[in-house]
């Protein structure tokens, strides 16, 4: 059973959606990122560096050939983070009733 | 902090969540032409082999491991260049499905294989790996969408 407890770093509109991408793979590519959050490289970078500050993800840096290749994952204090932030939006929603669900265009 | 967010901003959150997380989980899908390629390859490999002549089983030999390797390189490179979903997220069960389908694929191929040797058919295993590559071309993409299905249903957030 996840204890739900809201995370207001991980709650961040551009971080909640980077955590959400990351939760769902084991490493995910920098270039990746970047396009699927529709971020600047500097903003991504600030973005993973709060995250990494805060001991949430780990980062990679390696080589493909010669080029630079950056990427990231989740690790386990992130991961428990999120659990914990989306069963506190559970929470929240259900003491709400399912009304607050937006609808499908 | 908590207190302060509405249930609407809450909901919105997690259809967040659960489309980010999805977006992951589609991009893993295995392409239809990768179950072609693999259905073709085998054919000819098997083709090859039961010419008994050394040239067209070198020549298949060569064509299938180049084959194979060049397709399953692109599909994991693309996976690698990108994001690769989580492994935990298939679960026991989609382990068993994807062990399922391969011995179930096996199991038929040699079903069919077999008795026709026995019949003095030429080209018995060729016709009994046909049958298996139909059941990979037809099964493979159905396989693919229970292994998301699985996944959409692991994932952070999901109502299990």
């Amino acid at each position: 059973m996840i204890k739900p407890k809201f995370d207001e770093l991980i709650h961040a509109p551009t971080r909640l959606s980077l955590v959400s991408l990351l939760a769902a793979t084991e490493w995910a590519d920098f270039q990746f990122l970047r396009d699927s959050a529709g971020l600047s490289d500097s903003a991504l970078s600030k973005q993973l560096t709060t995250l990494e500050e805060a001991g949430y993800i780990e980062i990679r840096k390696g080589f493909v050939g010669k080029r630079p290749r950056t990427s990231a994952r989740l690790n386990i204090v992130g991961r428990a983070a999120f659990d914990q932030h989306v069963a506190a939006l559970q929470e929240i929603v259900a003491k709400a009733g399912v009304s607050v669900f937006p609808t499908t265009p | 902090m908590n207190d302060q967010v509405r249930p609407e901003e809450a909901a919105r959150a997690l259809a967040e969540i659960g489309q980010r997380q999805e977006q992951v989980i589609r991009l893993s899908a295995i392409p239809t032409w990768y179950w072609w390629a693999i259905a073709v390859l085998m054919i000819g490999f098997t083709a090859a082999v039961e010419t008994r002549r050394g040239l067209a089983i070198g020549i298949g030999t060569a064509v299938f491991v180049v084959g194979v390797l060049a397709a399953t390189g692109r599909v994991v490179f693309r996976s690698v260049r990108s994001a690769q979903p989580r492994n935990d997220l298939l679960g026991p069960g989609g382990v068993f499905a994807i062990l399922g389908f391969v011995a179930v694929t096996v199991g038929v191929s040699m079903a069919v294989a077999f008795p026709l040797e026995a019949s003095g058919i030429s080209y018995p295993a060729t016709v009994g790996v046909s049958v298996a590559a139909v059941m990979l071309v037809i099964g493979g993409p159905f396989l693919m969408r229970y292994l998301q299905g699985r996944m959409l249903a692991n994932r952070s957030g999901s109502r299990r």
